[in-house]
């Protein structure tokens, strides 16, 4: 076989991640549900003949260690049973889906000239997939089956036919089938795309040399991650912190992590943490990887195209039967509780030494919703599924992000508020960033949110999971903590309940509404040594008051001029 | 005479039209931040007379600069009560995934300056709080105290109704005459407030800007005594006139780009070609926008300070949809730390530039690629090349660390260019759902004809247009446009439900809200012509397809057909279509063409020599596959119509080359543009 020059394989390489990319944008524009078009809470992409990931198009990153897993179940399963034109479905979360049930993964093998030579996966976050509670994830499921109807691993296209058998149990089994249906054709259509643009690449080059290029790629991923692996400080670097509950009353659950950097290794480890619970903020050892390997990608180099073959250094070690390494049948659907805080944990031990890289801590939580009731103008029901935006720490030189969708979500777009009350029967009364004078430092935390629901109609529930309801959002090298998420409802006749982490199936009645609050990310640096004139304009902006300033920041602030009184009684930056 | 003016970077362009069709050109330097002494410069140059100017048509950076620039005036806000902080929290999105010190984009308006007032409508536009004036008179009073030059309004759902906003508005004017202000519903009446608020924030920003600036411009040139018609291109490839440019500035922002696209659209339609392909290569970017049946796509998902790392800043205005990549002919070679080659986004600008201009430049970038690799010439340079410089910037940067000869690795710096802009080209296609044979692409800019031939030879395309004011082809566009406005109005309706009754009347008052407006413009009712659109998408759906619709009176059957249209536009765009799932109306877009009457471009004149007298020189050139090949070189302004010629060729002009491959051919038709068959069946 000729082996193809550098330059061609660079040019193959980026029609691969073109391919990659275009897969995404054709699911993004054809979804039928918000929580895929708005919310892009899915990834697509291709993998190799073994399932290693070439290229992955994500809206979020907590998808990044689940579509190889997706293939790998494919290639167990059906080894030598794969044929053009089939599509295997999967989303059980023991089985290489790695999230939860709600999470529906399609998997494609792309044969060229009668060799299978790549797959093309998909994932997506279907708004339902059945279950106990409309929208299917839920805080106070006790097994797996009550979070909805599983696939594991199935055809449902065999040679280019549909399983319409499949079809019809899946439609008879979730509340809004023409959602999920529709999801599902979007997914359908962006693997054939993925299939389609792999074959003519295939007859353009070659398909030795497109062979060659993927090699090429997986090999150019491991070596840039090495580069970097270099230039991290080498040690042995230990947390613990804990996870407020499981939603079923249980806790704190402690988390241990500890993460070592060798010249050529980045291992981190999990023993030590709390076994699996009863309630459903477990995790299973695919999603831990996913939530590992973001913050692997953020602390070595964030700017890099990812593959497979960069996370070849990354070793990551978590008891079997541990809450970050839950087994079957353990409830998952809030799984993020525990995935997020893996990576949190990964971040927090590294960020003191990691200034350039990391930050303070940010909201850690999803901070997950569901709303549902019926429209007041067409009598049709609503569902709501919808993640919520918070603030981010502090870091060297900069200041906290205010109103930011957490780690786990990324190319997360919010619901627009006119959009929300033209489909949804709420109205919003804010939609405002919290100050709560928490975060303080030489860098301050950034805000989190206000978004509040008022029902318009009789007999909504709201369900929802704010972790980090307990346990403060962290602050670093001398940054103060940030603040807590947490859900309030104002009754219509004023009456308060809450504050809860946690809720399932609140009942909301016309006029009631919920207040979703988000906290304010962690503090970098003492706050003593803030520039007083920026403590001036966060007095001017609202962030913090007066009072605050002078006791946190040691700013005196003149109350008519808002500006600095002298003398300054803190040192200059 | 009309004449165009188009501000760049580095040059201000001119194009004339006489009434017999005769094309002037002319050039002269960009002159911040004073722009209009460039326009001054440029007329001079081209020894026009004020007198004999009846239409003046101007492209600008000004807006673009000044929002990217940071100049604009200190600008407040007065928005709904609950949601002053819509314009910070934006959509709350990441792009770049996996940084997690990864800064949004800061809001033009700090919070302080954000105020509430007590008013509220619901997404139908029924008042469910009235408009509190005392919270509008306490907000003003403030912002004056603060010092702000310009107030933007925008209340949740104004789209719907812009009963409060107008109210306001009326209100400032009447406490502070002097303050520029601008209510979101005279921007754009589009749903979703963030897009909404930020596009209505970002032109308060720069109407003083924009006022001060057109104003000076009109002045110069009445100096001059041009006191023709005078227009503004605006970024919906249409004009508007001085005055109301300085209402809404910021559809000044694409200004100049889009009026290549257009001239593009205009050039194929001379020469019957419906469908193009635009490209237009500069110095730090390639840009591509794709002409479907004449007529320029444009879209409101348009954002400034955008790539995939930075969410921007959106612009819910209409612009023409243009594909931007960076890489032009001063994108620099670099290799990264895993040893693959990479081509741009970072360019080496005018200054220094390439290495082969002599002025301090080190980095490879593409113009010397293709100087090595001879398909350059430093003859046609306006500055002495050394050309050993540049063999050894790329020898040293590039060849030595693969281990290849110095063209070797000049060709590889230009395939990693190519491939670079042939994803975008395929973007805006086959991505699409386009086939690029039924496309002919017209390739413009400085270094647009250089690599037409090969990109559309890999896309699929058969024909290449090079047209003859290639390197001031958003100036030539400039001289074809008609005046255009576009009417978008949120309106969110059952396809299946619609009463065609309130739906004609929709229709009318958009069309007489354009009527109107160009009464007020002195342009006949009898001018105006009518496109109209709408945005269309499965019930359930996010995103919408653009569908167009017939005018006059739409009926059961016009209907019908519209939704058949979308079926087959959602079938083609997206692979798939749900005939039996219902579907959604979400915008009517109307678009009202003010057309003015234009000369017709005149033909060359033959010349009675052949193409042999044409030939300039014979040199070799590398090609990828074969190397050097003997290759003729030719002067373009020796070509007289109906030349024909072969591949290997290169076509020089004064700052443009073009290359034709081998198997290519190339022909000069009656107008003078150079036209390459690609080979491509």
């Amino acid at each position: 076989m000729a082996k193809a020059d550098v330059f061609t394989l660079e040019v193959v390489k980026d029609s691969l991640m073109a391919i990659g990319e275009e897969m995404f944008y054709a699911l993004a524009r054809t979804s039928m549900s918000p929580i895929i078009y708005e919310v892009l809470d899915f990834a697509s992409g291709l993998t190799d003949a073994k399932g290693q990931l070439l290229t992955q198009g994500n809206g979020v990153t907590g998808f990044i260690g689940m579509l190889s897993s997706m293939v790998k179940e494919t290639l167990k399963k059906f080894e030598n049973d794969l044929k053009p034109g089939d599509i295997i479905i999967i989303n059980d979360p023991y089985g290489g889906g790695g999230s939860h049930l709600s999470d529906v993964g399609l998997v494609m093998p792309i044969f060229y000239q009668g060799q299978l030579v790549a797959f093309a996966a998909n994932k997506a976050h279907w708004t339902e997939v059945g279950g106990k509670d409309p929208g299917s994830w839920t805080t106070d499921s006790t097994e797996i089956y009550q979070e909805g109807l599983q696939f594991p691993a199935v055809k449902l296209f065999d040679e280019g036919h549909i399983n319409q058998a499949l079809v019809d149990i899946l439609a008879a089994n979730v509340r809004f089938p023409d959602l999920s249906l529709g999801d599902m054709w979007a997914q359908v259509a962006g693997l054939r795309t993925g299939e389609r643009r792999f074959q003519e690449l295939c007859g353009k080059f070659g398909k030795d040399t497109v062979l060659q290029s993927i090699e090429y790629m997986l090999d150019y991923g491991e070596q840039m991650a090495r580069e970097e692996l270099k230039k991290l400080p080498k040690g042995v670097y230990e947390v613990e912190d804990f996870i407020d509950d499981d939603g079923l009353g249980h806790g704190p659950l402690n988390v241990r992590c500890k993460v070592t950097i060798t010249d050529d290794e980045f291992i981190v480890d999990f023993t030590g943490s709390h076994k699996q619970v009863p309630g459903p903020i477990n995790c299973s050892y695919t999603g831990l990887v996913s939530a590992v390997r973001t913050i692997f990608l953020a602390a070595t180099n964030p700017g890099q195209d990812v593959n497979d073959g960069v996370f070849r250094p990354l070793t990551i070690i978590a008891e079997k039967g541990s809450i970050l390494n839950a087994e079957r049948p353990a409830p998952v659907s809030t799984y993020w509780e525990s995935m997020i805080f893996g990576a949190d944990m990964v971040w927090k031990a590294l960020a003191p030494v990691l200034p350039e890289r990391l930050t303070a801590g940010h909201l850690e939580s999803v901070c997950s919703v569901i709303v549902s009731g019926t429209h007041p103008d067409t009598n049709e029901p609503f569902l709501i599924v919808e993640p919520s935006v918070g603030g981010w720490g502090a870091g060297l030189g900069m200041d906290g992000q205010s109103g930011q969708f957490c780690l786990g979500d990324g190319e997360t777009f919010n619901v627009p508020v006119e959009v929300a009350e033209t489909r949804y029967g709420v109205r919003l009364q804010e939609y405002s960033l919290t100050a709560d004078g928490t975060g303080a430092g030489q860098y301050r935390g950034g805000a989190g949110a206000i978004r509040s629901y008022e029902a318009l109609t009789d007999n909504q529930f709201v369900t929802a999971s704010f972790g980090r309801n307990k346990y403060p959002v962290w602050g670093a090298s001398g940054g103060r903590d940030g603040s807590y998420n947490k859900i309030e409802i104002i009754r219509k006749d004023g009456t308060k309940e809450g504050p809860f982490g946690k809720c399932a199936r609140k009942i909301l009645n016309k006029g009631d509404v919920v207040r979703l609050i988000t906290a304010t990310g962690g503090g970098y640096g003492d706050p003593l040594l803030r520039n007083p004139q920026k403590v001036v304009e966060d007095v001017k902006n609202g962030w913090i008051t007066i009072a605050q300033a002078k006791e946190i920041y040691g700013v005196v602030i003149d109350e008519q001029t808002l500006t600095l009184a002298t003398p300054v009684t803190s040192p200059m930056e | 005479m009309r004449v165009a003016t188009d501000i760049g970077g580095t040059f201000t362009d001119l194009v004339s039209v006489d009434e017999d069709g005769k094309i002037c050109i002319a050039k002269s330097d960009t002159t911040p931040p004073n722009f209009e002494e460039g326009v001054m410069n440029v007329i001079a140059k081209a020894e026009l007379k004020g007198d004999d100017i009846e239409t003046f048509i101007h492209g600008t950076t000004v807006i673009i600069n000044a929002l990217t620039e940071r100049n604009g005036v200190k600008t407040g806000l007065i928005t709904t009560k609950g949601f002053r902080d819509v314009l910070e929290i934006a959509r709350g999105n990441r792009p770049d995934l996996f940084n997690v010190r990864y800064q949004k984009p800061k809001p033009f308006v700090p919070r302080a300056l954000r105020l509430e007032v007590e008013e509220r409508l619901n997404q139908k536009g029924e008042i469910i709080t009235p408009l509190n004036v005392n919270d509008v008179e306490t907000a003003v009073a403030q912002l004056r105290r603060e010092g702000v030059e310009a107030i933007a309004i925008c209340y949740l759902h104004a789209y719907a109704n812009p009963e409060h906003e107008r109210l306001t508005a009326e209100l400032i004017h009447k406490m502070w005459p002097e303050v520029a202000v601008t209510a979101s519903h005279e921007v754009t009446k589009e749903w979703r407030e963030y897009e909404r608020t930020n596009t209505v924030v970002l032109n308060s920003y720069v109407k003083p800007v924009a006022e001060r600036y057109v104003n000076n411009l009109n002045n110069r040139l009445l100096e001059i005594n041009v006191t023709g018609q005078k227009y503004i291109m605006q970024s919906n490839a249409g004009t508007t006139t001085f005055e109301q440019s300085k209402q809404s500035p910021i559809h000044m922002v694409e200004s100049g780009p889009v009026a290549g696209v257009f001239g593009a659209a205009m050039l194929g339609k001379m020469i019957g070609h419906e469908n193009v392909i635009a490209f237009d290569i500069g110095g730090t970017t390639a840009k591509c926008s794709l002409i479907d049946g004449g007529e320029v796509t444009v879209t409101t998902d348009y954002r400034i300070e955008w790539d995939e790392r930075h969410a921007g800043y959106p612009i819910k205005i209409p612009v023409v949809d243009i594909v931007e990549v960076g890489n032009g002919g001063g994108s620099i070679a670099w290799i990264d730390q895993a040893s693959a080659l990479k081509v741009g986004p970072k360019s080496a600008g005018a200054q220094p530039g390439p290495v082969a201009y002599g002025r301090g430049g080190t980095e490879p970038t593409t113009t010397d690629a293709n100087l090595v690799t001879g398909r350059l010439s430093a003859k046609n340079f306006s500055m002495a090349v050394n050309l050993e410089a540049v063999r050894s910037a790329i020898d040293e940067k590039i060849a030595k660390k693969f281990g290849v000869p110095v063209e070797e690795a000049a060709l590889g710096i230009i395939r990693i260019a190519n491939s670079n802009m042939l994803n975008a080209l395929k973007l805006i296609s086959v991505r699409r759902g386009y086939d690029p044979r039924d496309f002919a692409m017209v390739a413009f800019g400085g270094g647009g004809a250089m690599h037409a031939a090969f990109l559309a030879r890999e896309l699929g395309v058969t024909k290449v247009v090079v047209p003859v004011a290639a390197s001031v082809f958003s100036a030539w566009g400039m001289l074809m446009t008609d005046l255009r406005h576009d009417y978008l109005q949120t309106y969110i309706r059952r396809t299946s439900e619609l009463s065609l009754g309130e739906f004609n009347g929709a229709w009318e008052a958009l069309e007489q809200q354009a009527i109107v407006q160009y009464q007020s413009e002195a342009i006949e009712e009898g001018q105006v012509v009518f496109h109209r659109y709408v945005d269309m998408r499965y019930l359930g759906q996010e995103h919408t397809v653009k569908v167009p619709v017939p005018g006059g009176r739409v009926t059961e059957q016009v209907l019908a057909d519209v939704n058949a249209t979308f079926h087959a536009i959602h079938e083609q765009n997206y692979t798939f279509k749900l005939e039996n799932n219902p579907t959604e109306i979400v915008n009517l877009h109307l678009v009202a063409f003010g057309t003015v009457t234009k000369p017709e471009i005149a033909e060359i004149e033959p010349v009675s020599h052949t193409v042999a007298d044409a030939v300039l020189e014979t040199r070799p050139v590398y090609f990828e596959h074969v190397g050097f090949v003997d290759t003729r070189v030719y002067d373009r302004s020796r070509l007289g119509p109906g030349f024909e010629l072969e591949g290997p060729a290169i076509v020089e002009e004064p700052s443009s080359s073009t290359l034709v491959y081998p198997e290519q051919r190339l022909t000069v038709d009656k107008y003078g543009n150079l036209i390459i068959y690609t080979g491509v069946q």
